[in-house]
């Protein structure tokens, strides 16, 4: 048996590696000359007939050529691959300057937003939600409430009546009058919040229904200084910690005494400008402590029990965070003033 | 109310700074709602409470604010008069007018009220129409009390307080003619003609002219509710009615007219005869028991028993204290209306303290809350919706017949009767609406008028539903939810065509809202008995049934009914889900691993004829098949005309479980050709067969 010349298969194995322009060609060059069938192969297995003497540098010598095959294989198949990766690359370029085509996500209403964020602070001191019906009797809504009838205060809710003597809630007022009625154990602390009704004329700012948010706590040894202090904290949860908050004496009905809550104008500062009418304050709360005709109404001594209670329109708390003025668009299906709300002009 | 700075400080100390003064009045429940520091006098427009008559005066918010300040009132100067035979008989004969005066004035000269009197009337928004009705103003705007003067010339017998008989006229002030007056109305009258609304309006026939040379002077009091009514009726609101509506004080009328007569003195006028006064009020004298340290407790202050009384008595509360340490406190005159509690004090001590100066705390605070099942539901179903485009909006509770009638609702459908509103300003508020489809496409319209015709909104409503059995008696309400989709539900873009909103989406978002709240919610057959159906297509529509019961409805509206809303090429698809129904146990799927093996899937296509429903055959397919029938789905539909036929071949893709991999491809095959015999033998009398 001759020597094999291993020089000469390198050089063929080279010429061929050379003509490789693909990775599948480098692949078939790679099946010929480093496969079970290759010279180089067939030269190991011919080294039984090597002359003993000459064995080992024969083997060193095929076996080196062996590496040199596969590193240069390993090689033309990286630059190669390589080639390919950045060719597709550059060739699968798409334009993201198009827009793209996920189905946008709609929005639930400001009025449902301004809700929850009110809920979510309630919720934080133990309040929880109570519904209560739209139809309502005039005791529930008025009577019980220390509104009686022909009272100067009953122009303040302007009512729509209904079949039966029945009216539509002009406040969410009604919610506390039936809780109460049902007596539930001390502490009571529920909100109620929800669409109530005004019979005015309509126009762009003023509407026939909108909403209101309302709570009540009821419990042992209330002190108009826990009203001041849940109704600071509720208001800053509200419209922000940096916000200034101011108490001031209002007349309601169902509490006494009554509570006006002002917060700093969020425009100026505080400072007065046109969206606070110059008082550099904004009324967002009714308050008070309930009246104790309204416990004595519904069986509760006043002398042991007292509550707090509060009130917000969520419709003008909306407005006051949205800046939308003409109201009346929101309590329609207008989705194009929706969607600029949700996401811009 | 309309005031000014300068007349105000006439009777308290203020502050020299109007914004100081400003702060002061919105801290005693004066609400600023305008003020104007540069211009002469600074003018102010205060929101008065509304329980609270006495403010409506200067002297009224100097009492109030001296409260809070310890300043002292100054009062007007007041003409002392005597009560004695009056100057003319009057004859009193309704017990809703506790007092009534009669003072008669006779011109003497003919000079003008002194500038600082008609100052009052500048200062208030008034005009001035002469010194006697000047002077009556005035004197309401300084003391609150309400007066009125006759023409002596003009009265014809005795003057008679009564109640209205009926259809008895009266000629109010500057009405075009004369109005009846409701019967029972507290009128002031003389033999012949009525000569004032009480408490609310003069009459043309009594007025005071440039040629009065004599008046009587009517100063008194009425019952609030009766003011109230009247001026009602009559759509009349005056300073005077507004007045006596809050409740006068009933001390006050010979206060008030003694202030007129000072006031017409200066213009040469004077009392001629002592003051007639009819009515028998007094004082009721009401005390109320305060006990000092509840009130501290209350207000969590530690004022001094004296500090108590001594604020109190700013206000004009007399306390006298009792053995066991309690406070007896007894209201004023002007007070009666308002302060009948303990309670009532308190925040008369606490306006005096400042609202502001009394402590703040948070009561202990236990645990938080949860949301109520409503309000889960709501969500999980706003985010499926929201998730897929849609927009929540909020509608009025209630229509118009108009609107109603465009749903075709005629007499003896389910849903023409309404709960209806009795007194609405308005006639698009005639109806309690007891369906939200009519607004939802009334929406449409108005979107689409916009050129917004993508249209996907929802939202959380309650109809109102007339009901005898209800526990009022008249109406039950009902929650829901409703979701309209009209136009492209994807609309057209670079990337490819536009997609219709159509049945189907919604379809797809029933089982979205059921996959979310873990409920079975399933698409049935249509059912004409639901009270909706009739305004849906007829062919479009199916209900959406919780364990067999029918929860919801879904369909495109109908033709007709979109037509009324003229509406052209836009096909509005509407779902209506009942929220209660949906608060149900939840049942999430029991989970297993997923299998090692891949199922195998084949497919099966059958063409139908029209009217038979794909999901009929998938159905017949699931429950024939093997227990290792995984799922039949429709993924793909071919749509073809055989004969002049329109024909549908679905593609369904049977879904065989091989969880252990040792199912052989015989056995799959096998059950494929027994479920198209299964098929062949169910409809295939219909016309339905294997393509």
């Amino acid at each position: 048996m001759s020597r094999p010349d291993v020089d000469a298969l390198l050089a063929a194995f080279r010429a061929e590696l050379a003509a490789a322009t693909t990775p599948e060609a480098v692949d078939e060059v790679r099946r010929l000359h480093a496969g079970k069938k290759s010279p180089l192969k067939e030269a190991l297995r011919a080294l039984r007939d090597v002359p003993e003497a000459e064995r080992p540098s024969v083997a060193a010598a095929v076996n080196a050529a062996q590496q040199t095959v596969e590193a240069e294989l390993d090689a033309a198949r990286a630059r190669l691959d390589a080639e390919v990766l950045a060719a597709r690359l550059d060739a699968e370029w798409v334009d993201l300057s198009l827009p793209g085509v996920a189905t946008p996500r709609g929005a639930r209403h400001p009025v449902t937003r301004t809700e929850r964020v009110c809920m979510d602070v309630m919720r934080q001191l133990g309040f929880e939600l109570v519904d209560g019906p739209e139809v309502e009797d005039a005791f529930h809504n008025f009577d019980a409430l220390n509104i009686p009838e022909h009272h100067p205060a009953r122009d303040m809710q302007d009512t729509f009546w209904v079949d039966g003597g029945l009216l539509l809630r002009s406040h969410t007022t009604t919610v506390q009058a039936r809780v109460l009625e049902a007596r539930p154990p001390l502490p009571i602390k529920v909100v109620s919040m929800g669409r109530v009704y005004r019979n005015e004329a309509v126009d762009a700012t003023h509407l026939a229904m909108f909403h209101q948010f309302e709570g009540i706590w009821v419990d042992r040894g209330l002190t108009f200084s826990h009203l001041k202090g849940t109704l600071a904290f509720v208001a800053r949860a509200l419209f922000g910690q940096d916000r200034k908050v101011r108490f001031k004496p209002k007349f309601y009905p169902y509490t006494e005494p009554s509570v006006g809550v002002d917060v700093s104008c969020g425009v100026c500062g505080g400072s007065g400008c046109e969206a606070c009418h110059g008082a550099g304050w904004v009324t967002i709360l009714g308050a008070g402590m309930i009246h104790p005709k309204v416990f004595a109404q519904f069986g509760y001594d006043p002398d042991e029990v007292s509550g707090i209670a509060f009130g917000l329109g969520t419709t003008r708390m909306m407005a006051q965070s949205t800046g939308v003025t003409r109201i009346r668009s929101l309590y329609e299906p207008d989705l194009r003033t929706l969607q600029r709300l949700d996401r811009g002009a | 109310m309309r005031l000014s700075l300068d007349l105000l400080r006439r009777h308290v100390d203020l502050p020299a700074d109007p914004a100081a003064v400003r702060s002061l009045l919105d801290a005693c429940g004066l609400e600023v709602k305008r003020i104007d520091p540069a211009a002469a006098g600074v003018p102010v427009t205060l929101e008065l409470l509304a329980n609270r008559g006495d403010h409506h005066c200067l002297t009224g918010i100097a009492r109030e604010l001296s409260g809070h300040t310890g300043a002292t009132v100054r009062w007007p100067e007041v003409t002392p008069l005597t009560a004695g035979d009056g100057p003319h008989p009057v004859h009193l004969h309704t017990d809703l007018c506790p007092v009534y005066t009669l003072t008669r004035l006779v011109r003497r000269g003919d000079g003008a009220l002194a500038p600082e009197a008609l100052a009052v009337l500048d200062g208030t928004g008034l005009k001035s129409v002469g010194p006697v009705v000047d002077a009556t103003n005035v004197a309401y705007k300084e003391l609150g009390q309400p007066t009125h003067a006759f023409d002596a010339a003009t009265i014809e017998g005795p003057i008679t307080v009564r109640l209205s008989r009926p259809g008895e006229q009266a000629w109010p002030l500057f009405q075009e003619a004369k109005v009846t007056v409701p019967e029972g109305t507290i009128v002031i009258a003389d033999d012949v003609k009525v000569l004032a609304i009480a408490g609310v309006i003069g009459c043309e026939e009594s007025k005071t002219t440039a040629a009065t040379t004599t008046v009587l002077l009517e100063s008194a009091a009425f019952d609030p509710v009766a003011v109230r009514k009247a001026a009602r009726a009559l759509g009349l609101a005056t300073d005077s009615s507004a007045r006596f509506e809050r409740g006068a004080d009933f001390s006050q009328p010979l206060q008030g007219a003694g202030r007129v007569a000072t006031l017409l003195a200066a213009a040469g006028w004077e009392v001629d005869g002592p003051t007639g006064v009819a009515g028998g009020w007094t004082d009721p004298r009401r005390v109320v028991r305060m006990v000092p340290e509840r009130c501290r407790r209350f207000l969590d202050v530690t004022t001094s028993d004296d500090e108590l009384v001594a604020r109190l008595a700013r206000y004009g509360f007399v306390c006298t204290p009792e053995a066991d340490g309690a406070l007896a406190v007894r209201v004023p005159p002007h007070r009666l209306w308002d302060v009948v509690y303990p309670a009532d004090l308190y925040e008369e001590v606490v306006k005096s303290i400042g609202y502001e100066h009394t402590p703040r705390g948070l009561p202990p605070v236990d645990m938080g809350a949860l949301p109520t099942p409503v309000e889960s539901v709501s969500d999980t179903v706003a985010d499926v919706l929201v998730g897929a485009g849609f927009y929540e909006v909020v509608t009025d509770g209630f229509y118009s017949r108009a609107l109603r009638d465009q749903l075709g609702f005629g007499p003896g459908h389910p849903l023409h009767a309404h709960v209806e509103t009795a007194n609405a300003l308005d006639r698009a508020y005639s109806l309690l609406k007891n369906n939200a489809l009519a607004q939802a496409v009334e929406g449409v319209a108005l979107n689409v008028r916009m050129k917004h015709d993508a249209i996907k909104a929802f939202e959380f409503t309650r109809t109102f539903h007339p009901d005898p059995t209800a526990s009022n008696g008249v109406c039950s309400e009902r929650r829901l939810v409703w979701a309209l989709c009209a136009g492209p539900e994807r609309p057209a873009t670079w990337a490819g065509p536009a997609r219709p909103a159509d049945v189907w989406f919604l379809k797809g978002l029933v089982d979205e809202i059921a996959h979310a709240l873990d409920l079975p919610l399933q698409v049935g057959p249509a059912d004409a008995a639901q009270p909706l159906s009739s305004a849906l297509h007829p062919g479009r529509q199916a209900t959406v049934c919780l364990d067999g019961r029918v929860v919801g409805i879904l369909g495109e509206v109908h033709p007709e009914v979109v037509a009324r809303f003229k509406l052209k090429r836009i096909r509005p698809c509407y779902l209506e889900l009942g929220l209660v129904d949906l608060c149900a146990d939840a049942r999430p799927p029991a989970f297993s691993e997923p299998p090692r093996v891949p199922p195998v899937v084949r497919n099966l296509a059958f063409t139908l004829p029209p009217k038979v429903a794909a999901g009929d055959v998938a159905d017949a397919l699931q429950a024939a098949g093997p227990a290792w029938l995984r799922s039949v789905e429709v993924v793909d539909l071919f749509e073809h005309v055989e004969d002049g036929v329109p024909m549908r071949t679905f593609t369904y893709a049977l879904t065989y479980a091989n969880d252990d991999g040792d199912r052989t491809a015989e056995a799959m095959n096998g059950a494929t050709e027994a479920l198209i015999a299964v098929v062949d033998a169910a409809f295939g009398p219909a016309g339905v067969k294997l393509r």
